[in-house]
């Protein structure tokens, strides 16, 4: 059974339409993330599922707890970061907050600043406890609002290694970005969203259903003069240097066919590897509304 | 109740980190406990004249010098006996001061540093919320006005005629302290937090927050200018009032707190 389904999910503000008739479903150790513009309706689709806004229509059903990352981190300045994690661990009541917090300290990596204030910390700190009070309660479905927004690259890459730790505990996450690099590294599918759900795929599919399949072949010589070779076989080839770029139906059956048609002809091959167009070429293009 | 506890133990912590919020309280208080002693006991004793001998006492006199609690006082001490209970309004104004700017933050300011939706994430009702707020901002407020009492306390005992300091512990002294104190804090702290969570900048749910002053101040004019005796029984009346107050402005102030206006329409 899935641990979140949202269903014809709309909301309006006033006469404008944040949200339009948005339905999907989010699994168990699944990594979901929700792509769009600004304005797209990523954080009101993400306060609906938290219940912290009613949608106008349309329904959530969730099986676990939730726990929510809001885009900024939210951290009482003033307070130390075991300050700030106790007042949740007692607000979501644990049995133990005093243990809970020591235990997000360790496996978050952040007991060594435990006594620092909020304000103390940096960027990327003040995440990283954000995300540890996020899960203080070991919430069943994570919902992460721009986690990396703003974050350095080390930062970034620390909070996306936390995402995926996430993934093997078999926790439902949601992460809502603009960060296509991201979303390449760590989201099983991805929905595309301007108010109404654009596209819902893994990106692997996406990129096909827009781009097709292309293999690269990497030669040792010019590739140019073996493009008439491959004719017969393939009609869309690309030559660039040494290197073809060949549109395919099937992958697994076509390329032992071109790499031996291209031996044959004598050519060197150096390398041959499914080629894929970069995640913000398959954005741009659904966000364009040029889906063949 | 343990969410209460854990929200209002933030509220106390921040206050602690920051004790600046309290400034104008420690002078609100330091100035009611001070202007007692200089009219009741500074002026008389620079200028060498005595207050029992000033026409503008004679009535207050006769009035104080008929009450058997005050009865064994001397003219002189009657007098400051006199001051020092009117004054004692004054001191009441501290918690509110002091926690204005407490409470007028409560809401807004959470917004504002962008930590109430973390919080509203929590299962943490409407109700327990307002009520750790009130109260992270009524608690240090009695904690001051208590400290203020036992040093006006220390002061008459010190500096006034002898039993005069036994006044400040009668029934309506003490209700002025601990109830109408308190119920009025409570009540403008109320105030500044329903204001606060409709509002989108803190000074104006301390201005509004700050009406509660007026009538106490009304209460110390009356006082002054002997139109109005504030008698045990009186105080607990304006007690019973004042507690009626909160439950509606607790009430209110559930039904304006809009989550999803505050999450969704604040900027």
């Amino acid at each position: 059974m899935a641990a979140l389904v949202a269903s014809h999910l709309t909301r309006r503000f006033d006469s404008r339409v944040a949200v339009d008739d948005l339905s999907f479903e989010l699994a168990r150790g699944e990594i979901f993330a929700l792509l769009g513009p600004n304005g797209a309706g990523k954080t009101t689709t993400l306060r609906m599922l938290a219940h912290l806004i009613r949608p106008t229509s349309g329904s959530v059903q969730v099986d676990g707890h939730i726990g929510f990352l809001t885009e900024a981190p939210g951290l009482w300045d003033r307070l130390t970061v075991k300050q700030n994690l106790l007042v949740y661990a007692k607000l979501h009541g644990l049995d133990n907050p005093a243990r809970a917090v020591d235990e997000a300290l360790d496996l978050f990596d952040i007991a060594a600043r435990k006594n620092d204030r909020a304000a103390q910390l940096s960027k990327g700190l003040k995440q990283r406890v954000a995300l540890a009070r996020t899960l203080l309660h070991r919430p069943d479905i994570v919902l992460l609002d721009e986690p990396t927004s703003g974050l350095d690259p080390e930062s970034a890459r620390e909070v996306r290694e936390l995402i995926l730790h996430l993934r093997h505990e078999n926790r439902a996450v949601l992460i809502s970005t603009h960060n296509l690099d991201e979303v390449q590294r760590v989201a099983d599918r991805v929905a595309v969203l301007r108010s109404r759900l654009v596209a819902l795929d893994t990106p692997a599919a996406l990129r096909t259903r827009l781009f097709g399949s292309r293999l690269l072949i990497t030669l040792s010589g010019d590739a140019a003069r073996f493009s008439d070779t491959l004719r017969s076989t393939v009609s869309d080839i690309r030559a660039n240097g040494r290197t073809l770029s060949i549109g395919v139906t099937d992958v697994e059956h076509t390329a032992p066919v071109i790499v031996r048609l291209l031996v044959e002809a004598g050519a060197s091959v150096v390398s041959v590897l499914p080629e894929e167009a970069p995640l913000e070429d398959v954005y741009l293009r659904l966000l364009a509304g040029d889906e063949p | 109740m343990k969410r209460i506890a854990a929200l209002l133990g933030k509220e106390l912590s921040d206050v602690r980190a920051n004790p600046a919020l309290f400034v104008p309280a420690v002078i609100t208080g330091v100035v009611s406990i001070v202007m007692p002693f200089l009219i009741a006991v500074a002026v008389p004793y620079v200028t060498g004249e005595r207050l029992s001998d000033s026409s503008d006492f004679r009535i207050a006199l006769e009035m104080y010098r008929e009450q058997p609690a005050t009865r064994q006082l001397d003219a002189e001490g009657a007098i400051q006996a006199m001051i020092f209970q009117q004054f004692l309004i004054l001191l009441v104004l501290t918690p509110v001061a002091g926690a204005m700017s407490v409470a007028a933050y409560a809401v807004v300011g959470e917004k504002q540093a962008r930590t109430l939706e973390p919080l509203l994430a929590t299962p943490i009702t409407t109700f327990e919320l307002l009520a750790a707020k009130v109260l992270g901002a009524l608690i240090p407020g009695i904690i001051l006005v208590a400290g203020c009492f036992a040093l006006y306390v220390a002061g008459a005992i010190v500096f006034a005629h002898a039993g005069v300091y036994r006044t400040l512990f009668f029934p309506r002294a003490l209700l002025t302290i601990f109830l109408l104190g308190p119920l009025a804090a409570l009540a403008a702290l109320q105030m500044a937090v329903c204001v606060s969570s409709r509002v989108n900048d803190a000074r104006s749910a301390q201005q509004i927050g700050a009406l509660v002053i007026l009538p106490i101040s009304a209460l110390l004019v009356a006082e002054f200018t002997n139109n109005f005796q504030l008698t045990s029984a009186v105080i607990l009346q304006i007690c019973a009032a004042l507690a009626a107050l909160n439950l509606a402005l607790m009430t209110i102030g559930i039904r304006l707190f809009d989550r999803e206006s505050i999450l969704t329409r604040w900027k």
